[in-house]
């Protein structure tokens, strides 16, 4: 029973992290074969639990492998830390630990140079690790919670890794520490929410153990529908805050102003796919309302869209990126919605297919998110400039980047084969089949979805294209970097693997890959769905719009027929403008904490000084004021004195005679 | 026999003379003198006690107050001689005095 072992996925790289943080100075590469040690030991394991787990009895009959100890009492309720395995902890285990792995192999060619603080750098990634893996395994939210705590302040360390001024061209992102702070405080809004869903959860379920939460889900759902419906809008809360999606999603941006391994890191292998994973885990509960699936479909779908306009006339090779994320987060988001709200209907082979796009999206994501950035970290490393204006031309340079990025590209625009494709057109399909068998508003609304989801998939294809077109095509631009030629092999050998994960993770599809996505012993036939995705004609729809986005920006930054200055009217139409603002969200966020924040600060801070000071001040005041009133009495004259003391014997012996006569005489 | 209200009340009115005087004479001579006035009202009504109720322990009571009595003037006059000899004044209400206030 290797199973019982998966505490100790999470736990080396714990050990790595303490280990590095003490002796990782005196170490070759300040600690990063530790790292490199944590992240492979944790993927052998993960991979020996999950071989066991999936040829196991309890995979069969669609059950999780779940134990776990008492940690502590609170009243009637027990917590516990224990693990959870089932088919979804294994792939997520699976694909992060691995992708970790490759990152910090890569970090040891671009972290080269950081001299002594790669030492930190090294810690701060294994306790990052430590928090996805724990998130991963854990067996209950309370433990979920506190790993994902863990990765909000390695988020925070890691953005802020280069606290000084560090110029990419964009003010807003210029100051590492000021994007640190915002990623920290944006999905802390997000975490509060999160809590405080957990609190309503464990009220109304009396614990927060997943096994017996899905199984009294149905009773409690019974119940008390709407507590549940605000519990679980509110856990919503903290996905929309780690996952960055609409409306707080400005932090991720601003968070490349960290080192591009962290990007990658934050982006492919952990931190934000934190946010749809604790959708899917909570799948089961999830589906007990269906007006709440429709509003995580609508917030999926919109931020889709919104962060894919945003990356259309970005010049930041990983701002585009960044945004591109946010887009593909939006997709998973839609489809667990789509399903989820197929799946309160009723359609629970239809729910299982929403599912499974949403999870299958967010691994074929993984690698290839993994790979764009460690390919623009490697042009990066080779140019000295994130600006893609001084970029161009790359190619002749950089071949190994340059064609494993253009995988990249491919899997991320949806063309077929490539992973991207098999899982987004699942997810779009979804939400055609949301359309379709929905009610009332909800296909309305899933049919609006659609059609953004498929514009954005046109325009994923365009940026991405403009992205690799004007980074690697062309002639080099005449104000453009000396590139120093292709990056060592450390680095080009994580991009060559994940290259091919790329190309292949998708035909996972056909494998035996669909009962491992199962979620309520309810799975979909991947080779049915996926021949079916070419007698779909939306999907040629899709596919289409994705080759007419490509030739797009080819006719613009290659062959360059068409201007894009045209569009825009050379930076000046309202649209460009909005769009580089990015449709003012960060006004929005300053607006709200200077005029909200600040507002109530000034009010907190009234009722501190004048209320609370007040008090006391006034009382010590009182005292301080009686006090000089009263030694007033002390005249320094003796006849004083004893008048004094002769009126109070006097008072005092009326008063004993009148209680004498009260009480009646001697 | 002579009701007993009227030594009570004649000592009454030596302890309001003797304590009228310690409240607002200045002259810390008059002050001894009009503590000693409040001493023998207490007196007075020890004796008046001791002799209607036929108990001597009152009489035995005075004649240890008045010696007592004696030995606390003799020492408050030293104490006011010297006082004199320092400040070259008996007055109570000097401003020397007062000084030690708050």
């Amino acid at each position: 029973m290797i199973a019982e072992y998966t505490w100790l996925v999470p736990f080396i790289p714990m050990m790595c992290f303490l280990l590095i943080g003490v002796i990782g100075k005196k170490t070759p590469e300040k600690g990063g074969y530790f790292a490199i040690f944590g992240a492979l030991a944790s993927f052998i394991i993960a991979v020996a639990i999950s071989a066991e787990y999936l040829t196991s009895e309890a995979f069969q009959n669609n059950e999780a492998i779940t134990c776990s100890i008492d940690w502590f009492h609170i009243g009637d309720y027990t917590m516990h830390l224990g693990y959870y395995v089932d088919g979804l902890t294994c792939a997520m285990m699976l694909f992060s630990s691995f992708i970790s792995t490759l990152i910090f192999i890569y970090s040891l060619g671009y972290m080269h140079d950081q001299g002594e603080r790669k030492n930190r750098y090294y810690a701060e990634v294994s306790l990052f690790l430590t928090g996805m893996l724990g998130l991963i395994v854990s067996s209950n939210f309370l433990e979920l919670f506190i790993f994902w705590e863990v990765m909000g302040l390695c988020s925070y360390l890691l953005i802020g890794f280069w606290s000084f001024r560090h110029d990419n061209g964009d003010e807003a992102s210029a100051n590492a520490a000021s994007a640190a702070k915002k990623a920290f405080l944006v999905t802390r809004m997000g975490d509060v929410c999160l809590m405080g869903g957990l609190f309503i959860l464990l009220n109304l379920f009396t614990t927060l153990d997943y096994a017996d939460m899905f199984a009294t889900a149905e009773i409690v759902a019974a119940q008390d529908p709407e507590l549940l419906t605000v519990g679980l809008l509110l856990v919503f809360g903290g996905v929309i805050g780690k996952s960055a999606q609409f409306p707080l999603h400005d932090w991720l941006p601003d968070a490349m102003a960290g080192p591009t391994t962290v990007s990658s890191l934050i982006h492919a292998a952990t931190m934000v796919k934190a946010g749809v994973y604790l959708v899917a885990r909570a799948f089961p509960i999830y589906v007990m309302d269906g007006n709440v699936m429709l509003f995580v479909g609508i917030i999926g779908g919109i931020t889709a869209f919104i962060a894919a306009t945003m990356a259309l006339n970005n010049m930041n090779i990983k701002k585009v990126l960044a945004y591109s994320t946010i887009s593909q987060l939006g997709y998973m988001i839609l489809a667990l919605g789509a399903g989820g709200y197929l799946w309160a209907l009723g359609y629970e082979e239809l729910g299982a297919l929403g599912f499974f796009a949403g999870c299958f999206h967010m691994i074929n994501h993984a690698f290839f998110k993994a790979l764009l950035f460690m390919g623009s970290g490697s042009v990066i490393h080779g140019t000295g400039t994130e600006d893609m204006r001084l970029m161009g031309g790359l190619f002749k340079k950089m071949k190994i980047t340059a064609t494993t990025m253009l995988f990249g590209c491919l899997a991320i625009a949806g063309i077929p084969i490539f992973s991207g494709f098999w899982s987004k057109d699942l997810v779009i399909d979804t939400a055609m089949a949301a359309f379709e068998n929905g009610v009332g508003d909800g296909a309305t609304w899933f049919i609006i979805l659609w059609v953004l989801a498929v514009i954005t998939a046109f325009m994923t294809a365009f940026y991405m294209f403009r992205m690799w077109f004007m980074t690697f095509m062309g002639e080099p631009r005449e104000n453009a970097q000396h590139c120093h030629g292709e990056s060592p092999k450390t680095m080009t050998m994580p991009l060559i693997i994940l290259a091919i994960f790329a190309l292949l993770s998708g035909l996972l599809l056909f494998t035996k890959f669909d009962k491992v996505l199962s979620v309520c012993g309810v799975h979909i036939d991947g080779m049915e769905e996926g021949i079916h995705l070419f007698s779909n004609m939306f999907t040629y729809l899709t596919l289409v719009l994705a080759i007419v986005g490509i030739a797009i920006a080819y006719l613009m930054y290659v062959k360059k027929t068409v201007d894009p200055g045209k569009f825009n009217k050379h930076g000046d139409s309202w649209l460009y403008k909005a769009l580089t603002k990015r449709w003012w969200f960060p006004d929005l966020y300053n607006q709200i904490s200077w005029k909200l924040g600040y507002g109530v600060a000034k009010g907190v801070n009234y009722v501190d000084r004048q209320i609370v000071d007040g008090t006391v001040n006034g009382l010590s005041g009182a005292v301080v004021g009686g006090g000089d009133e009263l030694s007033k009495v002390q005249t320094g004259h003796v006849q004083d004195y004893s008048s004094i003391v002769l009126v109070g014997v006097s008072v005092l012996a009326v008063v004993f005679l009148i209680i004498v006569a009260q009480l009646g005489g001697f | 026999m002579i009701a007993m209200e009227y030594f009570l009340v004649l000592a009454a009115i030596l302890f309001c003379i003797g304590a009228y005087g310690v409240l607002t004479k200045s002259n810390a001579i008059v002050v001894l003198m009009c503590i000693e006035l409040m001493l023998n009202a207490a007196n007075i009504n020890f004796i008046t006690f001791a002799a209607y109720n036929y108990d001597v322990v009152g009489q035995a009571f005075v004649i240890m107050s008045i010696s007592v009595a004696a030995a606390e003037v003799a020492v408050g006059i030293a104490i006011l001689l010297n006082a004199y000899k320092i400040r070259k004044t008996t007055e109570l209400d000097d401003a020397e005095l007062t000084t030690m206030r708050w």
